[in-house]
């Protein structure tokens, strides 16, 4: 028969055993003790090691510290970013531990625990972050949130994630890799995107049914764009803050009077070059067909407008290479 | 209670009757044009006019004949279809507070959706109105089969299969984000952006619908009577009650396939209409097919104008405005008059 005292001996030793388990002893915190330095992140100033060896990184984090080749221990699934992945990027993705789901409300904190981390970065909007027990996880390790807010900023972000993983060095080299590539295409459309008024259409959040998604400068469908010389006229009717400052959803009655001044529109498309069916929605409307630039012949399907690192940004510059080739013929 | 009473319409009452609806079908027609001048784009009214009656291609009166027109028209016959249906119910069951989806429609619709989401199976606007249309009828097929013996035996088979059906729906969705993802969209009944779906099938089998129930709603009011009197009078109950199910499907089914769920339509519609009717089946179905689009597009154009940051789907307006409609019925008329 159990008695009181039994209980708590029981009760010590099943907490020494957890204790144990989630890594959380003293001894394994001396051993992983080193330089720190003060980071800031969306979640605050955080003391982070200087040099982290094991690092876990869920959302837009992950495809990020990927190609910056940081020392991942574990990462949540990343599906919407499999198709912008690289063999070598992908065998990587495959191999690592999958320690939470593609939202944040999957994140398996145990397996977290589990991977032993000395640094989590987590890579979601500011407003998901709510969905993460972000306390739970600084019982782990420090936690660094660095989100996406207007869909240009993976520029800023990925490199802020990069830093904080301490793996600066392969994301510069991609980012000058780039750069460099935007430069050449600047160069080689300069005579005909420069003069253009462009306008596009997305598939990005929530669009409800009659609506359409118009993005501007700045956007998912036309940050990569801009870097080669593409401006996309207008702006919203009222800014929302985040990725509402750059795109918004207006009516499909709104698609005559929001693209009459337009001489070229790009709409967003799956790698694959299938519309969405918010685009397809668009583009199977009378009021699509008869646009002028529709009717000119300039409406390009840009895929790949999901890319939020320097790497699959280099392959949203192919796609857009490809797909506004037809403009330097004309 | 529904009033069961029923005797010969003198000629001035018929008259009266055949005027009334006369106005409502005019009121009906005002509100259609209405409704197509109004939008998320400023559109002239002469440009609505003459888009309707001679148009030149021009984009605005490409907003009313592509975007505007086939929506008035969905809404009226989502509105004639839910309210009729409504009636249908009722007489059927005695029950006042019954509704469409009370047989299980909706829910069959929505479990059925909610299947195919997972499967990957609701690409399109095809798709998903073969898919919604598949499961309401499946569900009020089983239904009909476990219930058909009595009117209260198929209302509360109805009600135990569509807890079920939410059950499992709702795990399934709890389970998989992508599938509550395209499932959300499609539970909020709406007339936006349904343009383009192939509307021409569910809306002339909701056209076949409408009149089968106007030539069934004779024997409607021999059954409404119950069914010792109604056997007594000479009716097939067992026929009457099995078209009149038939009916219900195809009227709730086709509407919930193409606009999504759409509540407190079908339940107070006939309530309205049944102060008019004066106890007539016939009657009643008539008003109905007048007071159900009426009410439809009144809410559509509610769903449009009331929110200056843009739309809201039609089924939250009818919900709005059903509710306090209804309280405002039971307090004028009474409990008694339901």
């Amino acid at each position: 028969m159990f008695t009181r005292r039994s209980a708590r001996f029981g009760g010590a030793l099943l907490l020494a055993i957890a204790v144990a388990a989630t890594g959380c002893g003293t001894s394994e915190s001396q051993d992983t003790e080193g330089e720190t330095r003060v980071f800031a992140a969306d979640n605050g100033e955080i003391t982070i090691p200087a040099d982290p060896q094991r690092v876990v990184a869920t959302g837009y984090a992950v495809p990020a510290l990927i190609e910056a080749d940081a020392p991942l221990v574990g990462i949540s699934t990343w599906k919407r970013g499999l198709p912008m992945m690289t063999k070598q990027d992908r065998a990587r993705y495959d191999e690592l531990e999958k320690v939470a789901g593609e939202q944040a409300t999957e994140t398996n904190y145990e397996a977290i625990a589990g991977a032993d981390p000395d640094l989590i970065v987590i890579g979601v909007p500011q407003p998901v972050l709510g969905d993460i027990d972000v306390e739970r996880l600084e019982s782990i390790a420090p936690v660094v949130a660095i989100g996406p807010t207007v869909p240009s900023a993976w520029r800023e972000n990925t490199k802020k994630q990069a830093d904080a993983a301490g793996a600066l060095a392969k994301f510069d080299e991609t980012k000058s890799e780039y750069e460099g590539k935007a430069e050449e295409l600047a160069g080689k459309y300069e005579d005909v995107l420069p003069d253009l008024k462009l306008a596009h259409v997305g598939s990005y959040g929530e669009v409800d049914s009659g609506n359409f998604q118009r993005e501007f400068n700045d956007s998912w469908g036309t940050n990569v764009a801009n870097d080669i010389g593409a401006n996309y006229y207008g702006e919203v009717k009222e800014k929302g803050g985040g990725s509402q400052d750059v795109s918004e959803y207006p009516s499909i009655e709104e698609l005559p009077s929001a693209f009459a001044e337009a001489d070229a529109i790009t709409y967003s498309v799956e790698a694959d070059g299938t519309p969405p069916p918010a685009v397809q929605y668009v583009l199977d409307s009378e009021l699509w067909k008869d646009l002028p630039a529709v009717k000119a012949d300039k409406a390009f399907p840009i895929p790949l407008t999901e890319a939020a690192t320097y790497r699959q940004a280099m392959q949203a510059l192919d796609a857009l290479d490809e797909s506004l080739a037809p403009l330097l013929e004309k | 209670m529904i009033s069961t009473e029923t005797r010969p319409a003198p000629t001035s009452t018929a008259r009266w009757h055949v005027a009334v609806l006369v106005g409502g079908f005019a009121l009906l027609a005002a509100v259609a044009v209405v409704s197509i001048g109004i939008g998320a784009q400023a559109v002239p009214p002469m440009d609505v006019l003459r888009a309707l009656v001679a148009p030149d291609g021009s984009a605005n009166q490409l907003i009313v004949l592509e975007v505007r027109a086939p929506r008035a028209l969905l809404a009226i016959g989502v509105g004639a279809a839910l309210g009729v249906a409504g009636v249908l119910i009722q007489t059927l069951s005695r029950n006042a507070l019954a509704e469409p989806g009370i047989l299980g429609v909706s829910t069959g619709a929505g479990f059925a959706m909610t299947i195919g989401a997972a499967l990957g199976g609701v690409a399109s606007p095809a798709a998903e109105l073969l898919v919604a249309t598949l499961g309401a009828a499946g569900a009020t097929l089983l239904v009909y089969a476990v219930g058909r013996t009595a009117p209260l035996r198929l209302v509360l088979t109805g009600v135990a299969l569509s807890a079920v059906l939410s059950g499992i729906s709702l795990g399934l969705r709890l389970m998989s984000p992508d599938v509550f993802d395209k499932y959300r969209f499609w539970s909020v009944g709406s007339l936006a952006g349904r343009e383009q779906a192939p509307l021409l099938v569910p809306m002339l089998a909701i056209g076949l619908a409408l009149v089968g129930a106007l030539l069934l709603s004779r024997s409607l009011n021999a059954a409404a009577l119950g069914e010792a009197v109604a056997r007594t009078l000479g009716a097939n109950i067992a026929r009457v009650r099995l078209a009149t199910l038939v009916l219900i499907t195809v009227l709730a089914g086709a509407a919930t396939a193409v606009a999504g769920p759409i509540l407190f339509v079908g339940l107070i519609v006939p309530h309205v209409a049944r102060r008019l009717a004066r106890g007539s089946v016939p009657w009643l179905t008539g008003y109905a097919l007048v007071l159900g689009p009426l009410l439809m597009l009144l809410a559509d154009i509610g769903s449009r104008v009331l929110l200056p940051t843009g739309e809201v789907p039609v089924a939250i307006v009818t919900g709005f405005l059903g509710g306090p409609m209804l309280i405002w019925a039971v307090r004028k008329y009474g409990a008694g008059s339901l």
